[in-house]
This record gives C-alpha cells, structure tokens and sequence, in this order.
C-alpha cells in the first residue's frame, strides 16, 4: 500500500508546484511566520526590546490574566466591536437598501457616503476632536443654542467611549453599505416576484428573501468588522490616548504601553497573542455558522 | 575556443574586476564618514530650520565628515529610538527627552561623555545641569538644555476681575475661584503628560516629590498629597477647566492663549509663541510660596547622547563638541520654550535682554529640580516614570474630581513597581 506521502510525491507536476509555490511560501514566512515565531518568544521572555531578558514560561501571561488592566482593556474592546459591528451593521444595510430603491441623487449620495472611510485616520480624528473638545466646540455651541449645558465629551468616561464607538462607525459603515448593496443586487430578482405573488408583505421580503440571501457575506463582513475593531489602534488614541482614566483602552493599546511605556516587551507581546487567540476563537465559531446550512 | 584562450580571457575579466575594486576602495577611502544627527522637534518650525543650518555649517568645515540632520517629532519618541536601537539602526547622535540618556546608558546603548565634560570644562554648565546626567559616576550625556516649567498667567483677565498676582497657594486658589465664569477658567491643564506636570511642579513647590530623599516612592507622603489636594480643592472651586481632562498639551496651551483661562503651567520662552496681540498680556508668576511656605518648581535637563552602535565614536564626539560650542542659533533662531545649558550662551542679549527667559534664569532656575527630587542625581527608572501612563491616569482622575484615596494608590503602587526593578 502505498504512504501517503509516496502518493502525493509521485503525483505528475509536484516538483513543478513546489518551484512554482516557494516565493510565496517564502514571503508568506518572513512576513508573518518569522515575527509570529519572534513574538511568542517575547511572551516567553523577560527583559526589553533594547535588552532582552530570558525564558521565564508562561510567567507574562499569567501576571497579564491576573491584571486588572487587561480586562477593563478586554471589556472596552468586546464592548467596542459589539457596538461598532452593530452599528455600522445597521446603518450600512438601511442606506444600501434605500440605494438599492434608487434615490434621487444616488450618485452623489453614494460618494458623500464614502468620504468617511477614504478620508485618513489622522484627519478624520483630529477633525471630530474639534467638534467635540471643549465647551466652545461645535457641538456645544449647537447645545448651548438650544439652550442645554455643554458636555465635556472627551472628560467623561461614558461620554469618551460613546464618542469613540460613533467615530468607528462613522468610518466603518461606508465599507458595509458598499458590501451590502453589492449583495443586494446580486439577489435573484425572481425570488422577489415569486415572494410577491405568494402574497408576501415588503417586511415578509426582507425578512424571508433579503436577508437569507445576504446571510453569508453579512457573517464574513462582521467578521471583518470585528478583527477591525479589535485591532484598531487609531481611533482610541487619536481621540483620547486610551482615556480617560483608561476608559478607552483596548487590547492593542495596552500591548503599545506595555511595550513602549514600561518597555517590556514580553508583556507586550503576550497581550497581543492572548489578542489573537480570542480572536480566532471568534472567527472559528463564525466560520462554522457561516457553512451551516 | 580552447581551453588557453578562455583562462585567458578570465584572467583578463579577473584583472578589470580587481581594478573596478581597487577603485572604488580608493574611493571609498575619500568619502566623507557619514553622521546621522536625530534631533527632536524643539519648538515652533523655525527651530529644525536653525539646526539645519548649523549642521550645513559643520558640514562645510569638515569635509571628511558629513553629518545628516533628521528632526524626529515627539509623538511615539520613545518607540522610535528603541526600534531603531533594536534594530540596529540607531543613530550616531541624539538629542532626547529628559531621561532616555541614564535609560539607555544602563541598557549599554549610548557612550558616556566624561571626557568632553572634562575637555570642556564642568564649570561650563548652569549648576544643577550636570548632576541630572550623571550616573554610575559616568556623564552619560551632554547637557543642552533647561526645561523649566512654571505657571504663566493672563494680565488682561487678572486686571479684568481687579485682582493681584498671587503670591502663595491660598492667594492662587482665591485668585482662580474669582475670575472663573462665563466659559473663562482660573487653570487650564491637559491629560497627557504635559498634564502631570502639575503634579511635579506642586509637589516640589512644596518641596517634596515622587521620592523622599532616601529614593522611596513618596506619592504619598503628607508633602505631595497636599500639593494633590490643592489641586483636587482648584477642581472642587470649579476654576480647572473641565476639558482639561480629554486636553492634550497643546490644546491647554491654545485655551490660554484663546484668553480662557489665566494660568498655566508651561515653559518661560512660551508667551513667543502666543499671537503678537497676546504676547504682552502673558507674564509670569513669582515663584508661590506652598502650603509649607515652600518654593520650587521642575525642570527638565534635556541632553544630546552618543550611541554605541555609532561606527564612528571619535568623529561623533567631535561633531558632538562642536555642536555644543556653535549651537546659538538654534536659541536665537530656533525661539524654544527652554534655555541653553551653556552658561556663557545665557550672557547673549537674546536671553539677558528678555524679561521672561532672564526671570526664569535668575529666579527659577536655582529654585529648580527635576523628577528624581527629593532623591537627586538621576537614574534610569526616571525614564519610565516620565511617560508612565499611570500619572496620566492620574491626572486625569484628579482633573475628573475622583477622591485622592482613591486615585493615589494605584498610581503609588505603580511607582513602587517601577523602583523594584
């Protein structure tokens, strides 16, 4: 009986595919096999980036789990993904769905749309700062025309993460609006007429046609959204440096400060596996209800 | 073609190529030894234009030597010089926050500088300067400059609600409770690390710190948790600005000068950098006697550092010589917030005929301490501490109205952590 191994050698075109396969095996492991490999060698050390120290197991790991840090950090980043996921989920799907009916203007509401994902983080950022940094901002000087009290937005912790979670929706839902309308448009318009002429009610449509029919590409974009989400550096710091008193912090910010601000690193990096693993926890069990049926 | 005629032929190829070689080696042995000089962003964008100029001015007169100028911003500052050290690439030279030079000469990065001390003589440098760069009985860099941080008021708001300039803690708070109201603030601050520098600057005024003079972490010794509590009490009068909180430094810094707020904390050369119509209504404080009718304020002694990685430590060193003996026109070109570590650079008219940077020579800086008060000298750990987020959190706490019980603790346990190492 022939091995495995044997068939798979033997079959024609092997060394053919192997030659043809390599560049990319070889990139595929210095851009992420090679600093993968470093990083968890970090987790497992002591010491700084400038020095690094020894092996010490899983001793990073276990001071991390027992930080209270990490889990107001992990708290911030499921509830941050949650919302984010959410938000942008609904809003993404209403406006395809009125660009799908056609409006008018569509053409130039589908660019303005865009504008909040093409314009850069840095700008996008600093510019909500403005409107919301301080008593004269322009949000309290509409607040304060209708005769209400300013909010020190980026004072208060409640205020700070709400202000957080609206800035990445505001820039994540023109990715899902332009998935989603895609989507739409490739749904059978037969499906419709058949729904239509079983006696089936616009609500009934959406609900027994749209949605199913959509139902993949939504579990795949929410996947995205979440792995965006949870990695996202940008927004929290930008906005608020991960304050205040840490109110916005997340996974990722942490594994920064613990890696830059107390330099040691192997906090750092065992903050950003511990990252991953949940995350592809997450996207394991998304898979698995994608292909149910 | 036979055999002979192909050996042939090589050799020939062999004998071009050792002449291409040798060429360029001669070459190579002519070009100039290439410096790079990462420099910080300073002040405002006249100063990387000034030391630019002194660099091409170097660059003229040594020919063998060409040294590339590079101005590093602040943000990320610390990620970038240990990436660039952890890859192997540091630079050759470096201006540098206050503490990164003890942090990084205990992590055997940079080359101690006890020899240009000498050749340049340590009665050289303001008095205080040169104890904040020794460590392990090394100078583990040059000072360059004094970083002196004390509160600035408004005149105009001052005089608008008919008050004096407050002399001590209880003068400041009456002072900041009376001119509060309609959108304008007795105190403005930020959050970030600009932000805890209220904390330093109080606590020393009331002469204490982070550390008693055994090197013990004293957050919570009577003398700093009475400088906290007089901040905690200016939040409680509602004078702090409540944006302060989510403010970044220069945030703080546009507030004042927006005329919302009459004081701040920040360095003597800063009123240069307000709008010329604001210039004149800016001033400086007294130093305030404290609630022990002490005085004090922090200062940072910012330094220039020579890595290890550096091919080339003796031409460096040169540069780094030169530097600092032809470095005036980044003071008088550059108009940065703080003042030069040279004593004979303070004697410039620049600096004697201006009333603020003349007030902040005479009177702040022999009143000066950095961080490491009341411990003295440095040490690496003050690196950590300086851009530790748990004093941003701190502040931002004690900017919120959380009960100092509450807010302290960590931030002393941090401190703890940190001295432990």
């Amino acid at each position: 009986m022939k091995g495995f191994g044997t068939t798979v050698f033997a079959k024609p075109g092997f060394t053919t595919a192997v030659i043809l396969l390599s560049p990319s095996l070889l990139l595929v492991a210095a851009v992420i096999a090679y600093p993968m490999a470093l990083g968890l060698k970090y987790s497992l050390s002591s010491g700084s980036l400038l020095r690094p120290g020894g092996f010490i197991g899983l001793a990073n790991y276990v001071k991390l789990l027992n930080s209270p840090n990490f889990y107001n950090a992990l708290q911030f980043s499921v509830g941050f993904a949650v919302a984010n996921i959410a938000g942008c989920y609904t809003l993404g799907l209403g406006i395809a769905l009125l660009m799908q009916k056609g409006v008018p203007g569509q053409g130039v509401f589908r660019v303005l749309f865009l504008l909040p994902w093409i314009v850069p983080s840095l700008v996008a950022v600093v510019s909500w700062r403005w409107l919301v940094g301080d008593e004269s901002a322009f949000v309290n000087r509409i607040i304060k025309a209708f005769g209400g009290s300013p909010i020190f937005f980026l004072s208060t912790s409640g205020w700070a993460i709400l202000i957080v979670i609206l800035i990445k929706i505001w820039r994540s839902f023109p990715f899902m609006m332009l998935s989603l309308l895609a989507a739409l448009q490739s749904i059978d318009r037969n499906l419709y007429e058949a729904a239509a002429i079983d006696g089936a009610t616009p609500r009934q449509m959406f609900r027994y046609v749209t949605l199913p029919q959509i139902r993949n590409i939504s579990i795949v974009l929410c996947l995205m959204m979440m792995i965006w989400s949870v990695n996202d550096f940008d927004t929290p710091w930008l906005l608020a440096q991960g304050g205040p008193a840490n109110a916005t912090q997340n996974l990722v910010i942490l594994a920064y400060r613990y890696t830059f601000d107390r330099n040691d690193v192997g906090m750092g990096a065992a903050t950003s596996f511990v990252t991953l693993f949940g995350l592809m926890v997450l996207v394991f069990f998304l898979l698995r209800l994608q292909r149910r049926k | 073609m036979k055999p002979m005629s192909i050996l042939r032929i090589l050799n020939a190829k062999f004998a071009l190529l050792g002449a291409f070689f040798g060429v360029s080696t001669g070459l190579a042995t002519a070009a100039p030894i290439t410096l790079n000089f990462w420099d910080m962003q300073w002040g405002v964008s006249e100063y990387a234009v000034a030391a630019q100029k002194i660099v091409d001015r170097y660059n003229q007169e040594h020919p063998n030597v060409h040294v590339v100028y590079r101005s590093v911003p602040w943000a990320n500052w610390f990620s970038t010089f240990t990436t660039a050290v952890a890859s192997g690439s540091a630079p050759d030279i470096s201006t540098g926050a206050g503490f990164q030079a003890v942090y990084f000469f205990s992590q055997d990065v940079v080359l101690p500088v006890d020899d240009l001390v000498k050749e340049i003589g340590e009665d050289a440098f303001v008095p205080g300067t040169l104890d904040a760069c020794r460590y392990q009985g090394h100078y583990v860099s040059l000072p360059w400059g004094v970083d002196i941080r004390l509160f600035l008021y408004r005149k105009d708001i001052l005089e608008a609600k008919g008050q004096k300039v407050p002399t001590t803690w209880d003068e400041f708070r009456a002072v900041c409770k009376a001119v509060a109201g309609n959108g304008v603030y007795g105190y403005v601050s930020s959050g970030d690390s600009a932000g805890v520098h209220t904390l330093f600057v109080t606590s020393i005024n009331n002469g204490s710190g982070l550390f008693a003079k055994d090197g013990k972490p004293a957050l919570t010794s009577d003398r700093t948790m009475e400088a906290l509590q007089f901040l905690a009490d200016l939040v409680k009068d509602g004078s702090v600005n409540p944006a302060s909180v989510g403010y970044q430094g220069f945030d703080a810094v546009a507030s004042f000068f927006q005329g919302k707020a009459a004081f701040l904390i920040e360095g003597p050369n800063m009123p240069a950098q307000a709008p010329a119509d604001v210039r004149e209504k800016i001033g400086i404080l007294p130093p305030m006697k404290s609630k022990r009718g002490d005085i004090g304020t922090n200062y940072w002694i910012n330094s220039v550092m020579v890595y290890k990685q550096s091919a080339h430590p003796k031409e460096t060193m040169e540069f780094l010589k030169w530097w600092s003996d032809n470095e005036k026109p980044v003071w008088t070109d550059g108009h940065m917030a703080s003042f030069p570590a040279r004593k004979d650079l303070l004697k410039d008219p620049y600096f004697q005929d201006n009333p603020n940077y003349k007030y902040a020579i005479d009177v702040y800086a022999p009143i000066s301490k950095t961080i490491a008060a009341q411990k003295g000298g440095t040490f690496p750990e003050l690196n950590e501490i300086d851009g530790d987020a748990a004093f941003s959190t701190l502040i931002q706490q004690l900017w919120q109205g959380k009960p100092l019980n509450q807010i302290v603790p960590p931030a002393e346990a941090r401190l703890e952590e940190i001295m432990s190492h």
